[in-house]
């Protein structure tokens, strides 16, 4: 019952951690590049989630000036601020490595990261 | 405008140069490039300035809007970020001089004005790495740098950049991720981003929440390691090197992956502390990392037929020196690291730019093609060897001085083993870098090239090479005109 | 025999012959000084020119000054060479000299130890230069030698090609000897010798064929290798005694155990790839036959002594006691200097042994003249051997080692000289092609007999001193130490035979054999040669004649200042009888059995006896990383290997001469490089999620 107690406490925190692992594994094992740019994505918004998640104080509410009576305990928006920087960090990475696929694809025909592999080493030993 | 505002200025300066480039697009591009280089003065002129107002004054700090450390963000002047971001706007300043002359070969040229404003938004991420004190600012300008060395390295429209480019991307992103959730964490466990307010309480955080900090720690170095291309998170480094234009690889390997060093230095000694570092015997994992980087990445070095491949993997063992003196956590081991930043840098800086002179005139970039190059491109050549010379250890020239600083530390805490490896790796670096320095001055015997036939290159681009070599060779023979600054810097981590 | 009439083709023979004149005046100025005729010594010091000159605070600059004259000569010689020829050389000829008269006149306070410069904040830990009588014999020695062989050089560099540069590093290696021997701590040594490995570099690679791109790239890898080792005796040193000055530091070293033993063995195997000592000698004999006549014999004759030098002083400076603390004999202090001794003396006796041996077989001149300097060599560190042996009483054994530093300088120089005479008139080194020079040079033939006689050590001549005191040296280790010794003097006594034997053979294969060449392309001229040559020659008879010399005014004042003995000093040493019956009866029988040697060997063909080629130093310590290397690809690989043929037969070729242990190292890496590289890269995010695991699996257990 303990661990079942804790669990369900942290529940956000083992869902980000969660969501950064699934991430990370695609990233490992798959070889389509398409698939590791939203594996990144995912990982990043694991990342986001964790940190959300550390902002929510539990009985909270919300952290509006004015609409809640002063001396209530607010959830803590600090959290929140960081990760809208984060969001558009991972965005413009997202968009400047789709465009890179799309060169690549122009280029090469295949976007599988171990048929590039073969052909970039063919290209090298021609040299 | 009182010292305080400096640093901030030195942003908004890149900033406003960086806006302003687009728009000169119609004017022709040497206003640019004169703009640029008086931007790149101003902010010479107030990192100097504000490097004496530390070393004799103090640090002070500098919080936007007024806003106390607590909430909001503080950029803090130490004689440590007062000291690299000088040795950083030089080390720019030549390579800007030199990128002015025809040497961003592939880049077309209506790309040049991107290439420029790439490179303001650059310095930009890294003065403000340097200056901050938020440990979330630091990712964002982290981000930033990421960026832009990113397209930096891109920037040529050829098919080797891509896969490199979409490797190098993927390997940041990974490492940047990582670093933010030890960010998460920590602000978890102590409540705080402001890196003075968490190593106040980051020994409460540790009693109380031991994992966090430890996973934090982990996620932490290894991010960073990412960044910094240490081994084995190097793969990355030899690739992007190979695709890039000679400005771009220079400001790459010698002065980017430092910041992420300097970073991870921050971030160890000020924001975890050394009394939790050796509780969870990292030093002992940075020892292990740092001398295989010095031994494969020299091996790997050797097997090498492209040059900036090689010279590369020689970054690649370089960074291992500089988390061998990182790790022993010491003030002497720090300071042998600082020294080497500097010196690495300008070693490399001469290197790349060198070797791009001579990639740029004789198209070509096999090892084995340099035959009797320096009959025709004496000072490229000639700056190349004094380099190559500093990086094997001759005395004399810089990295002597840095092996030296080096040797003493490691012996200070009885690491007769370091002692070996950084012997061992010193005589792997002449295999790879004595061969040719010997094919370009004595074998003349394939292309017959004659003394009269001396290749015209523009003065911008000779200027920053005669300039490299005085200044590895002075600060060979003189060191201790910048060990005061390299000493304080020290001590703003180790008292 | 008729007097022919001697042609002079040598422009410059008349004004070189007044410089050499001049020098050999300099010589006797400095012979009337050092023994006081007519109360010279008085004279001078109340003389004006000693009172402002020689005391004033700028003498303090002489070191930095005495290393920036070759410089500026290097400099205006390059710039000077347009013109003409014999500018350029008048240059370089004049620098030399420039420097002897500075050197000549600095023996009055070289005698007090008067010059010492501090250079701190240069270099991290500072500059020192320190002018004692230990560096003034070395530094006297080698001015006189590279005067003498510029002047020589200038006649022979007519014949090659590319001689300003040859002159130009010529000169700079000068100035890193120069600097190398005023040094008065270890950083500023490591630094010039660093320097002098680098710029030699280019000398050894004049000619630019291929054995000179080989044995160039092993001569400078080598040097950088001993480099390395002087580094991290350096490092060792600095950082547990401080100081690096060559001080007594033998009290902070009995501290630390057994990291003495480590320093000391650094020190002298560092200086010792330098210095010719086997096993690191492998160098000497590539070098020397591929690089121009004037580089070989500065090479052998100074360059080498260096190490030697480094050697000496590196023993003689750190593990010594300094004098107030050696009371006796039996002071427990010397324990550390009579192991490191021991070590020594056998290392030299095997290197003596090798070098002779090796130098019987050849037939190239200057590969068997490298060899011998190998084994002289072995003599000298013998001596040190002996000198830290004995401990207190070493003092035999030292001056042996500094008197024959500088009698092989002169001799060997001059036989090298020699040697090239030959080659230049005749281009043949393998003496069995030669014969009968003795009609056509007549006065090298006279010359060669006199280098002959010295190196041989035949009495009144310069080798029979040092050899005797070295010899004597050797006895006393076996008489005051352990009895093994017995061995040392039987193998000395064969080596100086061989010795003596080896030049009999030169002597009358080259010059007195009957054959059927008659040279007639020979002229019959005075040259710049000739100068140098009978310069030299004068010199080895004259120390021949009166050995006492050297002894008492440039080896006794060191002896003073070092913590030899007094007592000993005096009744041994200052008492010497060089000419005891004894003695000379030791030195004829020696060439006696040389003589019969060399009947046998050339009866029954012994000098071409040739070793396996498997029982070659390198083939033996390098032979399980060969094999490694060359099985490597079936391991990493199983079955697939990826070689191409050349690399694969380069790896297997059992000649270690063609395929050397780098280029091996470097096919090996491309192995590695190729197996290993590209699967590390695909493997990008695997290998951060294994190394993040492992981090945390192992910070979390020290929790």
């Amino acid at each position: 019952m303990n661990i079942i107690e804790r669990i369900l406490e942290n529940i956000n925190y083992i869902g980000a951690v969660a969501l950064f692992l699934i991430g990370l594994r695609i990233v490992v094992l798959h070889s389509n590049l398409i698939k590791r740019i939203m594996g990144i994505n995912i990982m990043g918004t694991g990342v986001f989630l964790f940190f959300v998640a550390i902002g929510n104080v539990s009985g909270g509410v919300v952290p509006i000036v004015g609409a809640n009576p002063e001396g209530s305990t607010f959830v803590n928006p600090l959290p929140s601020v960081f990760i809208l920087t984060g969001i558009v960090v991972v965005v413009s990475i997202t968009v400047y490595s789709l465009s890179l696929v799309i060169r690549i694809y122009q280029n090469y025909n295949t976007i599988d990261q171990k048929e590039l592999a073969e052909l970039i080493s063919e290209d090298n030993n021609e040299h | 405008m009182n010292i305080e505002q400096l640093p901030i200025i030195n942003l908004i300066l890149f900033l406003f140069m960086a806006l302003l480039i687009p728009l000169l697009k119609r004017r022709p591009f040497k206003i640019t490039l004169i703009l640029g280089f008086i931007v790149m003065c101003l902010v010479l002129a107030s990192s100097s300035h504000l490097l004496w107002h530390v070393n004799e004054v103090g640090s002070f700090s500098y919080t936007f809007g007024g806003h106390e450390a607590r909430y909001g963000i503080e950029f803090l002047l130490t004689p440590f970020s007062a000291l690299f971001t000088w040795v950083i706007i030089i080390l720019a300043m030549i390579i800007y001089i030199y990128s002015s002359g025809d040497a961003t070969e592939g880049i077309e040229q209506s790309e040049y004005g991107r290439y420029y404003v790439l490179l303001f938004i650059l310095l930009l991420s890294m003065f403000g790495i340097l200056y901050t004190n938020d440990l979330f600012n630091t990712y964002v300008f982290i981000e930033i740098l990421s960026i832009t060395t990113c397209a930096i390295i891109s920037i040529k429209k050829k098919k080797d950049t891509y896969t490199s480019a979409f490797r190098y991307v993927m390997m940041n992103e990974i490492g940047s991720l990582s670093y933010l959730f030890g960010v998460a964490l920590i602000y978890m466990a102590t409540g705080y981003t402001n890196i003075s307010m968490v190593s106040e309480s980051i020994q409460v955080a540790f009693a109380s929440y031991p994992f966090n900090i430890v996973i934090a720690l982990a996620f932490m170095v290894i991010g960073l390691g990412i960044k910094a291309a240490i081994f084995p998170f190097h793969i990355w480094l030899p690739d992007a090197h190979s695709s890039a234009p000679s400005t771009s690889s220079a400001i790459l390997s010698a002065i980017v992956i430092k910041v992420y060093l300097l970073v991870l230095v921050k971030i160890l000694f000020s924001v975890f502390g050394i009394d939790i570092l050796e509780q969870m015997n990292m030093p002992l994992i940075l020892l292990i990392l740092s001398g295989t980087a010095m031994i494969l990445g020299s091996i790997f070095a050797i097997a090498q037929k492209d040059v900036k491949r090689m010279l590369g993997y020689s970054s690649v063992a370089q960074v291992g020196y500089i988390l061998l003196g990182i790790s022993l956590l010491s003030f002497l081991g720090l300071r042998a690291a600082f020294f080497h930043i500097i010196s690495h840098g300008l070693m490399k800086t001469a290197l790349f730019l060198s070797v791009g002179e001579i990639i740029f005139y004789k198209k070509t970039r096999k090892v084995n093609d340099f035959d009797g190059m320096g009959f025709i491109m004496p000072v490229a050549m000639g700056v190349f060897s004094i380099a190559a010379l500093g990086m094997i250890g001759l005395p004399l020239t810089s990295g002597f001085i840095s092996k030296l600083n080096l040797g003493i530390a490691v012996l200070e805490n009885n690491y007769l083993v370091f002692l070996v490896i950084l012997i061992i790796s010193s005589l792997l670096n002449v295999i790879y870098y004595l061969p040719i320095i010997i094919l370009a001055f004595l074998r003349n015997e394939k292309y017959h090239y004659r003394m009269t036939t001396i290749e015209k290159t523009p003065r911008t681009m000779i200027t920053p090479l005669i300039l490299l070599g005085i200044l590895i060779v002075s600060l060979g023979l003189f060191p201790n005109v910048i060990m005061p600054y390299i000493e304080a810097a020290v001590e703003t981590f180790i008292s | 025999m008729k007097i022919r009439k001697m042609k002079v083709f040598d422009k410059m023979a008349k004004t070189n012959t007044l410089l050499v004149v001049f020098a050999m005046l300099l010589l006797s100025l400095f012979i009337a000084y050092a023994s006081d005729w007519f109360s010279i010594k008085e004279t001078f010091s109340n003389s004006d020119f000693y009172q402002t000159i020689m005391i004033a605070p700028w003498i303090q600059y002489l070191p930095i000054i005495i290393v920036v004259i070759p410089i500026l000569g290097a400099i205006i010689e390059v710039l000077v060479a347009k013109k003409s020829i014999d500018e350029r050389d008048k240059s370089v000829i004049y620098m030399g000299l420039l420097t002897l008269v500075i050197v000549v006149f600095i023996y009055p306070l070289a005698l007090d130890d008067i010059i010492r410069l501090e250079l701190p904040n240069v270099l991290l830990l500072g500059l020192s230069f320190r002018v004692d009588m230990l560096s003034y014999s070395v530094l006297l020695l080698s001015s006189f030698i590279w005067f003498f062989v510029m002047i020589y050089a200038h006649e022979y560099m007519k014949k090659e090609e590319k001689s300003t540069r040859f002159f130009f590093f010529l000169a700079l290696t000068y100035s890193s000897v120069l600097g190398a021997l005023m040094s008065g701590d270890l950083l500023t040594m490591f630094l010039f010798f660093e320097i002098m490995t680098v710029v030699s570099y280019m000398l050894v690679i004049h000619g630019q064929n291929d054995s000179s791109y080989k044995a160039g790239y092993n001569y400078i890898i080598m040097g950088l290798i001993g480099g390395f080792l002087i580094l991290t005796a350096l490092l060792l040193v600095y950082f547990n005694v401080g100081d690096l000055h060559f001080a007594s530091a033998i009290e902070r070293f009995d501290e630390l155990g057994n990291l003495k033993y480590w320093v000391m063995g650094l020190l002298v195997f560092g200086f010792g790839i330098k210095a010719g000592m086997a096993p690191v000698h492998v160098w000497l004999p590539r070098a020397h036959p591929v690089a121009p006549t004037p580089a070989s014999a500065l090479l052998s004759g100074v360059m080498i002594k260096v190490g030697a030098f480094g050697i000496i002083r590196g023993a003689s400076s750190y593990f010594f006691p300094s004098k107030d603390v050696v009371t006796s004999v039996n002071d427990p202090i010397w324990l550390t200097s009579q192991n490191i001794g021991a070590f020594i003396i056998w290392t030299g006796i095997i290197t003596m042994a090798l070098g002779v041996f090796l130098a019987l077989q050849q037939e190239n001149m200057k590969k068997m003249l490298a060899y011998h300097s190998v084994s002289q060599m072995g003599y000298i560190v013998t001596g040190i051997g002996v000198a830290l042996y004995l401990g207190y009483q070493g003092a035999m054994g030292y001056s042996g080692a500094i008197y024959h530093i500088i009698n092989h300088a002169l001799f060997k120089s001059l036989l090298f000289m020699i040697a090239g005479v030959i080659y230049y008139h005749t281009k043949e080194l393998n003496m069995y092609k030669l014969g009968g020079l003795w009609k056509k040079l007549p006065f090298t033939t006279l010359v060669f007999i006199v280098a002959a006689l010295g190196i041989s050590g035949f009495p009144l001549f310069n080798g029979y001193v040092s050899k005797t005191i070295i010899h004597h040296g050797l006895t006393e280790a076996y008489h005051y130490g352990s009895s093994s010794f017995i061995f040392a003097e039987i193998i000395f006594i064969i080596v100086s035979a061989g010795t003596a034997c080896s030049f009999i053979k030169m002597g009358y294969y080259t010059f007195f054999k009957k054959t059927e060449n008659n040279y007639d392309e020979i002229p019959y001229d005075y040259s710049s040669h000739d100068i140098a040559l009978w310069a030299m020659a004068l010199m080895i008879i004259l120390i021949g004649l009166s050995p006492k010399f050297i002894m008492s005014h440039l080896i006794i004042p060191q002896l003073n200042m070092t913590t030899y003995d007094p007592d000993f000093i005096n009744h041994y040493i200052l008492g010497l009888n060089v000419f005891a019956i004894k003695d000379i009866l030791t030195t004829l029988g020696i060439v006696g059995l040389g003589i019969i040697i060399f009947l046998l060997g050339k009866k029954y063909h012994l000098f071409h006896l040739r070793l396996p080629k498997w029982l070659s130093i390198e083939y033996i310590f390098f032979l399980p990383a060969y094999l490694l290397m060359k099985n490597l690809c079936r391991i990493l690989y199983g079955d697939k290997c990826p070689y191409n043929e050349d690399d694969f037969k380069k790896l297997s070729e059992d000649d270690i001469e063609k395929v050397g242990f780098i280029d091996r190292f470097i096919i090996t890496s491309n192995v590695l490089n190729r197996r290993y590289e590209s699967s590390i890269i695909r493997a990008d995010a695997m290998i951060y999620t294994v190394a993040l695991l492992f981090v945390i699996i192992f910070m979390i257990n020290l929790l």
